[in-house]
């Protein structure tokens, strides 16, 4: 290129003294013009410079923000509390489709049979019970060494994310509950059930590993549906007002071991 | 990853970014972070909203460096980005900073000009448009934003960039006739 801007025009125009039209050329010349753009880079305060690259390396760097952490921090959540919750493995899009697709199979089938209703309110408390089992550990969560060293405590991070995976599969569960045929209150049946199952995990977790307590509870909570079925020969037995009392008290009664407990899930580091 | 040097030019940089080369960022940043501040600057009156924009822009440059397609110069595809980033960025803000600001728009300053016109030197013409004009000029043609994009930038409706893209164009043909 056989043309430039002359060095007294580009300083002053690094300064913001060029008026308009000179500002024009300059602007119309530099993306185009290695020699000038080198030039005018001397006149530029390099300090700044160094700084806005410095904040782009670290964006660089930092983890992406997934469709969960976007759209907690859209609703106001603080980044630090987002991104724990992000990293949740029961609140990652592959377990809820899979959640979505189990509620969908079980209210499809219990429209089309009899009894399918039973099988929906049987599997409805499990989803939340299996997604707490994979909510924290050293097995299953990807920042759980992360999570060791965070300024918060253990016991807050199993029970922040427990409740997240309560109330998204609960309003999953609840939504296929709506679509079941002849809105009755049986559709609503598994809501005690599902918050015994869940704090009685919970606070069995103080004692054992959580994969290993929600895999018990959820053993004997089929048990309980099977024999409660043969002996009682009445499908819905075990969602009738005395087992809706028994789901409570067991919930009750786990809220009050966890709470009495929560001191020795922080001492162990987490549920290891 | 080959190493890099003011032998390389920004097509061949661009190239080993989108590569993931993370010291080719660098080099280009450093070839067109100091420039584009300035020409940031003279459209935003708010340091901290034109560093922003330049982070914006070499995030987006190292995570779409592929999308260029060997049309045009580098510095100005660049700059595409740029401008656009700093309309995003001025969205997001409610309080706007510009420059050049919707100001009262009196005919009589324009008729003004129009009176004293006895020149016809392009760069002269120019100078004599009101800011108004010219900074619609300057978005339009110069920074190459469509009728809508400009006025984001400008904080006016797309309609008024239009009109008075008209009347500058009017009036520079006026003047040079």
């Amino acid at each position: 290129m056989s043309w430039h801007v002359q060095s007294e025009l580009l300083e002053r125009y690094a300064r913001g003294d060029a008026d308009g039209a000179q500002a024009f050329s300059v602007e119309a010349h530099l993306p185009s013009c290695p020699q000038c753009r080198g030039q005018i880079a001397a006149l530029v305060d390099g300090a700044v410079l160094q700084g806005a690259w410095e904040g782009i390396e670290e964006r660089l760097d930092a983890p992406r923000r997934g469709p969960v952490e976007t759209a907690l921090m859209r609703a106001g959540v603080s980044e630090h509390v987002a991104r724990l919750l992000g990293a949740t493995p029961a609140l990652r899009l592959s377990w809820l489709l899979a959640c979505a697709l189990v509620l969908a199979f079980a209210a499809w089938a219990a429209s089309r049979h009899d009894g399918g209703v039973y099988w929906f309110l049987v599997l409805a408390p499990l989803l939340p019970l299996a997604g707490v089992a994979v909510a924290y550990g050293p097995d299953v969560d990807p920042t759980y060494e992360v999570g060791l060293a965070a300024p918060m405590r253990s016991f807050g991070l199993l029970l922040i994310r427990a409740l997240a995976v309560l109330v998204t599969t609960t309003a999953m569960a609840a939504i296929a509950a709506l679509a079941l045929d002849g809105l009755h209150w049986s559709a609503a049946a598994w809501l005690a059930p599902s918050l015994g199952l869940t704090l009685a995990s919970l606070a069995l977790a103080t004692r054992m590993s959580a994969l290993a307590a929600c895999a018990s509870l959820g053993a004997l909570w089929m048990l309980a549906a099977g024999v409660g079925w043969h002996l009682a020969r009445e499908p819905l037995v075990l969602f009738g007002a005395a087992g809706q009392v028994t789901c409570a008290l067991v919930a009750a009664i786990a809220a009050f071991v966890l709470a009495r407990n929560a001191d020795s899930i922080e001492r162990r580091g987490g549920m290891a | 990853m080959r190493a890099l040097s003011a032998d390389h030019d920004d097509v061949e940089v661009l190239a080993a970014v989108a590569d993931g080369d993370r010291p080719a960022l660098r080099v280009l940043y450093d070839r067109h972070a100091p420039w584009l501040a300035l020409r940031l600057a003279r459209r935003c009156a708010d340091p901290g909203l034109v560093e922003e924009t330049i982070q914006d822009t070499f995030v987006a440059i190292w995570r779409g460096a592929g999308r260029y397609k060997g049309q045009g110069d580098v510095g100005a595809w660049i700059w595409g980005i740029a401008i656009r980033r700093l309309i995003d960025a001025l969205r997001r803000q409610p309080r706007r900073q510009i420059l050049v600001a919707e100001v009262d728009d009196r005919p009589s300053a324009e008729e003004e000009i129009l009176l004293g016109v006895e020149y016809g030197d392009l760069g002269g013409a120019l100078q004599r448009l009101s800011p108004q004009l010219r900074a619609v000029v300057q978005a339009t043609v110069l920074d190459g934003l469509t009728s809508r994009e400009a006025g984001r930038l400008l904080g006016i409706p797309a309609g008024t960039v239009k009109t008075r893209m008209m009347r500058a164009r009017a009036q520079l043909r006026e003047e040079l006739a």
